[in-house]
């Protein structure tokens, strides 16, 4: 800086901190007629820092040996997602020659983000290039990769803004790898671009210096995660989400309770797709790190102040929000077990379940090996806690009732936490869907159960619950969830109907039923119809005629609650022959109306191949049965 | 008229353009790019980068309105039914989608005092106190207005004094009324002024600058919110109400679309990247799926708040304004696009009868409630009056089937002359007592002291039931009675021309309805008649060319076997030659191995050339013809016979 004098260099510094805060805090103050006065007004100044160190760098030009007319690559663009990275070529980094470029560049990258900000994007790419050339000729060193990393940051953003995703994954892919390469060979904490123009007593401390640096490819990971997102790379995306919630922690950048939540919903992708260890581990580094967001404030407290109002809210809210991830990770885990382990008719396959018991061991080496490799969250001081909430609930199927209970318990535990938040009043919505989930809950716990009268009163619970509210809500505004609550209701019935008809059977060898099995079963039976038809009315128009044409999303839910409407009449015991008739007509009625929609709607058909083929099987056999039983009625007369 | 229902219908979408403004003009002769046909509601969009002979992109919506449209034409058509169906107990949306500087605002506010150029909002306003002041006298209608605005995802009342300082407003849900606002301020409205009143208060709360580049406006989503509700005895003699919800919506700038994210999941969004890492939690729960997991980020408020206008119980309309202007192409394509996929949504409005909610009937109970009150104060004071008069203030007992207007009236002035009698009647017992010699003095001062309590009690009912008749007309004022209230001032031919306006509004529409299909099915039949004609006489020609082909395959197949026959027949001649030749070319070779020397054998093959004319080996002569003839020979005898070949 030989012929800059101290007080020039001193201007510089001063117009360039000033740009700064015209950018980042002025610029927030602007009128809305106006709104990027001051980035303008910053933008006036770049340009003179640029202007002076450029004719600093004219009348310095014999010390490079050539200067600006000496471009070793005079037209050569510098084009990402090719080998071009910059390592081993062109002057070093900390020759004075590259530390004029690294200069002259920063100040091409802080014009070109202030044109992407005022709108003004080509002009701004314009810059961004020229930053882009100016490093080109250098090699990377600690002086001048952060530059490095950001102008690509940049362009990637640039580009993914016009659309062109695969021209910013190239920009952003070579910044991470010239990260991962500057670490490997230098790794000592690197200059900041702001420290360009600053006094020397302004220098940045090593420790902000990382900071930054690091804060840098944090973004780019980010970027490349929403990058990888829009080529509809969702895996991809997930692990660059993964590693910037990692970094966040890890750099000790975050605010507590939206990290968790986004750990949290990060779980939800991993469970979806059946990897529950990671599904487990986001979902308690998840609750672990909420906890540092502090205590929910009293109500009382909550009461005399409004931010503690707020920030109660907030915090109940966030946490209930965790607590219901959590639910669908006990759920899932059960569902996905039971499947594993159903035979064809729905029950129990114990060959199956002692296959995968044996095979039980290797997995457990095989999670441990996993949880090595795998992304783990965590500070020093966060590491244990995380670790012993993972241990509360296994990440393994479970293969018998002992273990899926364990799952059912801490799931229902997780369900009584967040409907403390949402309650029915005034989250509506939230709340069913949390019940349900509890029913789901129940309904995968009764699969591994063996005892079919504690069967029976698992579903029971399910009734329980859910009755009340399908009766409560308001039918207009609440159909979709109304006809959902419908549907599981009746099936519950006619659930807890054949538990109660094969426990019969079994007590009693004999065909023939005790009248108190017989009003039991009836009542199931009848309410199980009642719902399905409930459902059924729910798709009627005000004046309550059928729909000719059923709408796709209902089409199927439709023609099966008609299938089994006419299952539940013909199957409704009774002495009278009348009521006997009575039943056996409107099951005959449904089956038929299954039958004659599919012929009107051949699209119908597929949706309902078994049904449809059993209705016709019925239509043919039940008048024969009817004209039984009229005969059998007239010659009793 | 309205409360037909027809099931789902789908949103009505229609466009509007703008024309050029001074500055487009002066930038060029290129003109639009948009071209409208209003006859069948089509808008042909011309890129005007493209080449001619690239075919321009034609969208067709309910209808469309060019540079010249009046705003009168818009709100006939288009907005009118909507209002009407509000009014009938539907609830009715009407978003203005477009970007900034297309006319969003003057379509939908217009000049407030210009009746020519006057928007969506005022219009609206107009025909809703316009159908009360025309109505029956057996209906009751109680409107009240709310208006918020949403930015940034908070939701805030424009209408709340402390609009700047106060906190966002929460969305919640109740059981009963589904998705509601919390403490939203709702204003009842008994007339136009009172209602356009509401809306300059929250306009300016609002502070909506002028500028385009203005960050406020073009992210922020106002909704203006109107709730009509009637009430009218039906056929079995009790009160039924219906409830109208009309929601006016100011949709933010459409450039912004991808950074507000109104579209929800129905729209596909930009690739744009989150510049914050607070928005991580949006790139996540994209990834995440919802339907087997748990996704925290709701829906964004609007699609919440409107989630009835877009696939629920309502019908909505949505206008969509476009700038003519050649740069502004993409964003012009951009709005076609968005409006066309808005129409495939489908609603299925229904008549809101008797909720649980409807604030009329509280106000019906609350004036019973108080007109009860009144009665028995009324009756109270008549007792106490007939004490005081003995048989001096006899009516007829008619108080009871008096019209209920009058009997406020009635009441006050009965308290009036009450209170005066009793006023009377305690000073005359004051006099008395002063005037009584017998009593003692302190009794005398007791007695007095009693008399003026009781004046004083007088005093304390008389306002206590002022106060309840206050409180009763207010309540009442509020309610606004079918043809009472609001005086209608247009007279019978203008009335008749308003209705005039209107028929040809609906016929205009139907006939563009008409319009469209008809282009439909012409195609349908053109094609169909086109195909059918074409069929049959391809069916002729074909059979005609099948048979000729047909014989013409017969003739070659047996020509084919001919050949076939023949070349067997050569081939086996052939194989003949061969077998014969070979034999003797074998007994050739055992001839010259067994009796020619090797070396004679090779000089007698040098000898030897092929004749082809004669088709036969000739022994060249024993010595040359020409002397170079023999240096070719002897250097290159391979080629010799080549050589000799030419």
């Amino acid at each position: 800086m030989a012929s800059l004098s101290s007080d020039e260099w001193r201007a510089i510094c001063d117009k360039f901190t000033n740009a700064q805060n015209l950018t980042e805090v002025e610029s927030r103050n602007d009128p809305e007629n106006d709104p990027f006065r001051s980035k303008y007004k910053a933008r006036e100044l770049l340009r003179e820092i640029y202007c002076s160190l450029k004719s600093f760098e004219v009348s310095e030009g014999e010390e490079d040996g050539g200067g600006e007319s000496g471009d070793p690559r005079p037209s050569e663009q510098p084009v990402d997602g090719q080998r071009e990275d910059g390592f081993g070529q062109g002057f070093s980094g900390d020759s004075p020659a590259g530390l004029r470029a690294a200069k002259l560049g920063a100040v091409e990258y802080y014009l070109g983000v202030n044109h992407v900000d005022t709108e003004e994007l080509s002009a701004g790419q314009e810059h961004l290039m020229n930053c882009m050339k100016l490093l080109g000729r250098c090699s990377v060193s600690s002086e001048n990769v952060s530059l490095f990393i950001h102008v690509r940051n940049q362009l990637g953003i640039l580009w993914a803004g016009r659309d062109e995703t695969e021209t910013a994954q190239g920009f952003l892919e070579t910044a991470e790898s010239i990260y991962q390469h500057y670490m490997k060979e230098d790794g000592s904490p690197p200059t900041d671009m702001t420290e360009y123009f600053t006094t020397e007593e302004k220098l940045l401390t090593h420790q902000e210096r990382t900071k930054r640096f690091e804060l840098a490819y944090t973004h780019t990971m980010y970027y490349l995660a929403q990058v990888y997102k829009n080529l509809g790379q969702t895996e991809r995306a997930a692990t660059y989400c993964h590693s910037t919630l990692q970094r966040q922690l890890q750099l000790n950048q975050f605010n507590p309770m939206e990290w968790a939540l986004n750990a949290a919903t990060l779980s939800q992708y991993y469970i979806t797709k059946g990897r529950y260890m990671e599904g487990r581990h986001c979902l308690s580094a998840a609750t672990v790190i909420s906890g540092l967001a502090g205590e929910v404030p009293s109500e009382a407290a909550a009461q005399e102040s409004e931010t503690e109002n707020e920030r109660r809210e907030q915090l109940r809210q966030k946490r209930a929000e965790i607590a219901r991830c959590w639910i669908k990770y006990c759920l899932n885990l059960l569902q996905d077990a039971k499947k594993l382990l159903e035979d064809n008719i729905g029950e129990l396959d114990t060959d199956r379940q002692d296959e995968l018991k044996r095979a039980r061991r290797g997995e457990e080496e095989e999670e441990e090996k996993g949880r090595k490799s795998a992304l783990l969250f965590g500070s020093e001081d966060t590491f244990d806690s995380i670790a012993s909430l993972e241990e509360k609930v296994r990440c393994l199927f479970p293969l018998d009732f002992t273990e899926a209970r364990a799952v059912f318990l801490v799931g229902q535990n997780y369900v009584t936490q967040a409907k403390e938040y949402f309650q029915m009043d005034g989250y509506v919505t939230d709340h069913i869907e949390i019940l349900q989930d509890h029913s789901a809950l129940f309904r995968a716990l009764a699969f591994f159960e063996e005892d079919l009268e504690r069967r029976c009163k698992m579903h029971k619970r399910r009734v329980d619950m859910l009755e009340p509210i399908c009766t409560d809500l308001n039918a207009q505004y609440y159909l979709m969830i109304r006809r959902q609550l419908m549907f599981e209701l009746a099936e519950t019935y006619s659930e807890m109907m054949d538990l109660k008809l094969t426990l019969a059977n079994r007590q009693a060898d004999t065909q023939s039923l005790d009248s108190h099995t017989i009003k039991k079963f009836n009542h199931l039976c009848s309410a199980s119809a009642k719902y399905f038809q409930m459902f059924l009315d729910s798709l009627c128009s005000p004046e309550g005629k059928v729909p000719e044409h059923l709408e796709e999303e209902v089409l199927r839910p439709a023609l099966v609650a008609r299938f089994r409407v006419a299952r539940l009449h013909s199957r409704l015991i009774s002495s009278s022959p009348s009521v006997q008739l009575d039943n056996l007509n409107r099951s005959l009625e449904n089956y038929k109306y299954v039958v004659q929609y599919c012929e009107t709607h051949p699209e119908a058909a597929t949706t309902v191949e078994t049904e449809l083929e059993l209705s016709k099987e019925m239509v043919g056999l039940l008048p024969l049965k009817i004209n039984r039983l009229k005969a059998r009625m007239a010659a009793n007369n | 008229v309205m409360s037909k229902n027809k099931g789902s219908e789908s949103v009505k979408v229609v466009v509007r353009c703008r024309p050029l403004n001074r500055k487009e003009e002066s930038n060029g002769p290129a003109g639009g790019i948009v071209q409208m046909d209003l006859r069948l509601g089509q808008v042909i969009l011309r890129n005007p980068r493209a080449s001619a002979s690239e075919p321009q992109k034609t969208f067709t919506f309910d209808a469309v309105y060019d540079a010249s449209s009046k705003q009168r034409d818009l709100y006939d058509e288009s907005v009118r039914p909507l209002i009407d169906s509000a009014l009938a107990g539907f609830n009715g949306t009407i978003f203005a989608y477009g970007q900034t500087g297309t006319g969003k605002t003057y379509t939908m506010q217009g000049v407030w005092l210009d009746p020519e150029k006057r928007g969506v909002i005022p219009n609206a306003f107009d025909h809703i106190f316009t159908h009360i002041s025309r109505s029956q006298s057996d209906k009751q209608y109680l409107v009240r207005a709310s208006y918020l605005e949403i930015y940034r995802e908070e939701v805030r009342d424009l209408l709340d004094p402390n609009h700047g300082t106060a906190r966002a407003l929460e969305l919640r849900e109740s059981p009963d009324t589904g998705v509601y606002v919390r403490d939203l301020t709702s204003c009842v409205c008994k007339s136009i002024k009172e209602i356009e009143e509401v809306m300059n208060v929250g306009n300016q709360a609002r502070a909506v600058g002028a500028t385009d580049m203005n960050e406020h406006s073009s992210r922020s989503h106002a909704l203006f919110l109107i709730t009509v509700e009637c009430s009218q005895p039906g056929p079995d003699g009790r009160k039924h109400i219906r409830v109208g919800r009309l929601n006016l919506v100011d949709l933010a700038g459409s450039e912004r679309q991808a950074k507000t994210g109104v579209q929800g999941d129905r729209l596909k969004e930009a690739a744009k990247i989150n510049l914050s890492l607070s928005a991580l939690g949006n790139v996540i729960s994209a990834l995440a799926d919802g339907r087997s997991g748990h996704v925290p980020y709701r829906d964004s408020k609007l699609t919440r708040l409107l989630q009835d206008s877009l696939g629920g119980n309502a019908k909505t309309v949505m206008v969509a304004t476009l700038g003519p202007a050649p740069q502004h192409y993409e964003e012009t394509l951009t709005t076609l696009r968005y409006a066309n996929r808005a129409k495939n949504i489908q609603n299925q409005p229904r008549v809101n009868e008797d909720p649980k909610d409807a604030l009329l009937r509280e106000f019906q109970r609350e004036i019973a409630r108080l007109r009860a009150q009144l009665n028995h104060r009324k009756w109270r004071s008549k007792q106490k009056k007939e004490q005081v008069e003995g048989e001096g203030w006899e009516r007829d007992g008619d108080e009871e089937t008096e019209g209920e207007d009058e009997v406020e009236v009635e009441v006050e002035k009965e308290a009036q002359e009450y209170v005066k009698l009793e006023e009377q009647r305690l000073e005359r017992e004051k006099e008395a007592i002063r005037e009584d010699q017998f009593l003692l003095a302190e009794e005398k001062q007791r007695l007095l002291g009693e008399k003026e309590r009781m004046m004083g009690d007088l005093r304390k009912e008389q306002e206590a039931t002022e106060q309840l008749t206050a409180k009763y007309k207010a309540m009442e004022s509020k309610l606004l009675v079918g043809g009472k209230n609001i005086i209608d001032h247009t007279n019978e031919q203008q009335k008749m021309l308003e209705m005039k306006r209107q028929e040809i509004a609906e016929q205009s529409r139907s006939e563009r309805e008409m319009q469209q299909q008809m282009l439909v099915q012409d195609e349908e039949t053109l094609e169909l008649r086109e195909t059918f004609t074409s069929l049959q006489q391809e069916v002729e020609a074909k059979t005609k060319k099948l048979k000729k082909l047909y014989a013409k395959l017969q003739c070659i197949k047996a020509e084919i076997q001919d050949v076939n026959d023949e070349h067997v027949r050569s081939r086996q001649e052939l194989e003949q030659t061969q077998n014969e030749l070979t034999r003797e070319l074998k007994f050739k070779y055992l001839i010259i191995e067994n009796f020619i020397p090797p070396e004679e054998k090779n000089k007698i093959m040098n000898r030897l050339t092929f004749d082809p004319e004669e088709d036969q080996w000739k022994f060249q002569p024993l010595v040359p013809a020409e002397s170079h003839c023999v240096f070719f020979l002897c250097c290159r005898p391979r080629t010799s016979c080549f050589w000799s070949w030419t």
